[in-house]
């Protein structure tokens, strides 16, 4: 069955009004991506559970308010989950966080699962535009979006400077901007 | 202080992705405030960072995960409804409005904290709690469990009370304990307890560290009359709060 993302913002608005029926639909059509980001980020099943939960119950007991300006709903699901969990991250011990990091953060799939039409080509753009990323951009971004990193702590863990460090991240950005500027911009994302 | 332009600009691109020093935000703020052409490029940024999860591969959740997000919202239900009534626009007008609907609130909440007070009578000390301004802390049960708790917090001041449900009744000998968890330093003992034969129990605890320095709120299971550190896993946890 394919999602109409069209019909996200009505969702939202029902589900503030108490309508539980919505919630259980924006579950349905989103659970499984805020869980794979959590568990990305978090790296533990249990601590990616509390975040999924702490995502839903924060935009349904309106802690979190959906702006219709700022991009679809599945990316403010997102980035109230990405901010959780980062807060997670980094509440936890430091001899916890160094334990994590030893692990090496899971490689970008290359393969794509069955999944609604539209998920799949943002997905594919997505994997398009990050390979054509070198891969020290890529390790960049990726230690500062999933890995909850400072720009310093990034230069400390791969041992560069740290102005290297800003430009391969401003580049990085630069490059997938000139890429995935359109879809970005269809979405109605952040662009002014 | 700052700024030349060239160095917010490269900035930015780590502001969008959360990975900007603490310290730093503000400049950035203040120059983005002053100049489209960077809040422009920012917005375009922030959009992309937003769409990188779009790379991964779904990941399906636990299958109970989303009887437990209900079981919570339901819970919860009153609180969005205010919500909803607080933002529309004559509310804000009438500011009087406000604080009649929060007077409301105030009273229904003492009302079902008076009523809870009275099934678990504990004195006129908790009494004097539940009508002092506190942080709510709501831990859950560990391990699929459906016990939960409420924790308030004095704001002003080292003391709080709790309110459980749904833990099981201990053997002689044995307590529930509730820790603090400091972000730096071992766990702190706030207060041990039992539960009547419903599983319910409303007990003064102490607060022995400010929430913002906690990193969890946990109860374990421990030998009578309490441990000086948790010996056993977490039956109740809450990792964030307000």
């Amino acid at each position: 069955m394919s999602v109409d993302p069209a019909a996200d913002p009505d969702l939202v608005g029902r589900m503030r009004l108490g309508d539980e029926s919505a919630l259980e639909s924006l579950y349905a059509r989103y659970g499984g991506l805020v869980y794979t980001l959590a568990l990305r980020i978090v790296g533990d099943p249990e601590l990616a559970r509390e975040v999924v939960q702490d995502t839903f119950l924060r935009s349904w007991d309106g802690r979190e308010t959906y702006d219709a300006r700022r991009g679809r709903v599945p990316w403010w699901l997102m980035g109230i989950a990405r901010n959780r969990a980062i807060d997670l991250l980094r509440s936890r011990s430091h001899q916890a966080r160094m334990r994590e990091r030893t692990a090496p953060l899971p490689e970008i799939p290359t393969t794509l699962p069955r999944d609604p039409v539209d998920a799949v080509v943002s997905r594919r753009a997505v994997l398009d535009a990050l390979r054509e990323l070198s891969e020290g951009q890529r390790r960049a971004i990726e230690l500062a979006y999933y890995g909850g990193l400072t720009q310093t702590e990034i230069a400390n863990e791969l041992g560069e400077p740290l102005g290297t460090i800003k430009s391969r991240t401003r580049e990085a950005l630069e490059r997938l901007r000139k890429v995935l500027g359109p879809l970005i911009q269809s979405a109605g994302g952040r662009t002014s | 202080m700052i700024d030349s332009s060239e160095h917010v600009v490269d900035d930015l691109a780590a502001y969008a992705l959360g990975s900007l020093e603490t310290g730093e935000h503000a400049r950035v703020d203040e120059h983005v405030a002053g100049c489209p052409s960077c809040a422009s490029r920012l917005a375009e940024y922030r959009g992309l960072a937003d769409a990188l999860p779009l790379a991964l591969a779904p990941i399906s959740p636990p299958s109970d995960l989303w009887d437990a997000i209900r079981s919570e919202a339901r819970r919860r239900r009153l609180r969005p409804r205010m919500r909803s009534a607080m933002g529309t626009r004559w509310f804000r007008a009438a500011p009087w409005i406000a604080a009649a609907v929060v007077a409301t609130w105030l009273v229904t909440w003492n009302v079902r904290l008076q009523s809870e007070l009275t099934r678990y009578t504990q004195g006129p000390q908790v009494e004097k709690l539940a009508r002092r301004p506190a942080r709510l802390v709501i831990l859950t049960g560990a391990a699929g469990s459906q016990a939960s708790a409420r924790v308030f917090a004095a704001v002003d001041g080292q003391s709080g009370h709790m309110a459980i449900t749904g833990l099981a009744r201990l053997p002689a000998g044995r307590v529930y304990q509730l820790w603090f968890l400091p972000k730096a330093g071992p766990p702190l003992t706030a207060a041990t307890f039992t539960v009547d034969a419903d599983g319910r129990a409303w007990v003064v605890i102490r607060v022995p560290a400010d929430l913002d320095d906690t990193r969890g709120l946990i109860v374990t299971e421990e030998a009578a009359p309490g441990s000086p550190a948790p010996t056993g896993p977490p039956l109740l946890e809450a990792r964030q709060w307000r």
